[in-house]
């Protein structure tokens, strides 16, 4: 049996090209702090926008039709809600990249182990 | 402008106008601006026009299948774009990709060119940006009318509650269809203009502190550093929310 040197050589060789693969391999992306705080500011701005455009259609729709309260009260508690939609929309969004990066990186990882 | 007047007046302490650098004038004498007085927005979007059109049409004029410097840039972006539209809406939203290529580059020259010295910032203007969301609001929604018909109103009747909620929701949903695109024109430009800003004033502080100058000096290349950041990932995120829309047109049901 000669291949047992080999064999061992091989394993070596295969330890080292490992190790030079993982320090070649970029780091996993981490959201930066600006990433994170335009984040919070797309969400801020979603629900305050929200709440202004329900109450300019209610100020609006009561100066058509001189009801005065009515209509801005309505339609602002409808743009709060409209904002939150949008909001809860913009976090599913950023859920939704999260578990997807997640996976990729799990698959990376496992067909790294296999191969 | 206000460089020149911080520096002059720095004797008398702070002399600060960050928001000078936004002021819309003509660019031919002083008068009133009408809509088809040439003013330095013209200018500067002109420019950025003229930026994309030497980095697409000149810069690749070579053809080459080893691409020169200028050609592979135009290739990459070309790619770039090209990519993200593919990942998000796949292959049947590829017709659209000119519109969402021709904002994209607009925006990111528009950003970089306010980056030069002595420049306008063209996209911290809220009208600019405004019709820049109003286009790609208006396309698009035209586009899922045309391409689903009247079921395109789906979209806002949410058919899994219960039917008395129905008609709340409706103008809920309604309202939050236009919340989208008024939020990205005010980050897009709230973005540009607060950057630009506050690297005013640290210029401002410059003028005014003497020697110590080093400081206020430091900082403003930190800001410009973060600025050029903000200039490639403010397009990129208009162009994305552009994509995604387009997803909503092409898939309403999602």
């Amino acid at each position: 049996m000669t291949d047992t040197p080999d064999s061992e050589k091989l394993k070596a060789l295969e330890v080292k090209i490992s190790a030079a693969k993982a320090a070649i391999e970029p780091a996993p992306r981490r959201e930066s702090k600006y990433e994170k705080a335009s984040l919070a500011w797309r969400m801020v701005l979603e629900l305050v926008i929200g709440m202004a455009m329900g109450m300019g259609i209610g100020y609006g729709l009561d100066s058509l039709f001189g009801t005065l309260p009515i209509f801005l009260i309505l339609f602002s508690l409808l743009g709060f809600g409209a904002g939150i939609r949008v909001m809860m929309r913009t976090a599913e969004e950023v859920q939704r990249q999260k578990v997807k990066q997640l996976t990729e990186n799990e698959t990376a990882q496992k067909g790294q182990k296999r191969g | 402008m206000s460089v020149e007047s911080t520096t002059e007046e720095a004797t008398s302490g702070f002399n600060i106008h960050p928001m000078d650098q936004f002021e819309v004038h003509p660019l031919f004498g002083d008068g009133a601006i009408h809509w088809y007085t040439p003013t330095n927005v013209t200018l500067w979007m002109g420019l950025a026009v003229l930026a994309a059109f030497l980095l697409l049409v000149v810069g690749s004029r070579g053809r080459a299948m080893v691409p020169s410097r200028s050609q592979s840039v135009a290739e990459m972006t070309y790619g770039f774009v090209r990519k993200m539209i593919e990942d998000i809406t796949g292959k049947e939203g590829l017709k659209y990709f000119p519109h969402i290529m021709t904002a994209f580059l607009f925006i990111l020259f528009a950003n970089l060119l306010a980056l030069l010295p002595y420049s306008f910032s063209v996209t911290s203007q809220i009208a600019v940006t405004g019709i820049l969301a109003a286009t790609v609001f208006i396309s698009v929604t035209v586009l899922g009318f045309v391409i689903n018909g009247p079921s395109f109103i789906k979209l806002f009747w949410v058919s899994s509650a219960p039917m008395a909620l129905r008609p709340v929701l409706f103008l809920i949903e309604l309202i939050s269809y236009f919340v989208r695109p008024v939020s990205h024109s005010i980050r897009l430009g709230g973005n540009l203009m607060a950057g630009h800003a506050v690297v005013k004033v640290f210029a401002g502080f410059a003028g005014a502190l003497g020697i110590g100058a080093v400081i206020p000096i430091t900082a403003i290349v930190a800001v410009y550093g973060l600025e050029l950041l903000v200039a490639f990932i403010q397009a990129y995120v208009f162009t994305i929310l552009t994509v995604v829309y387009l997803k909503d047109a092409l898939h309403p049901a999602h």
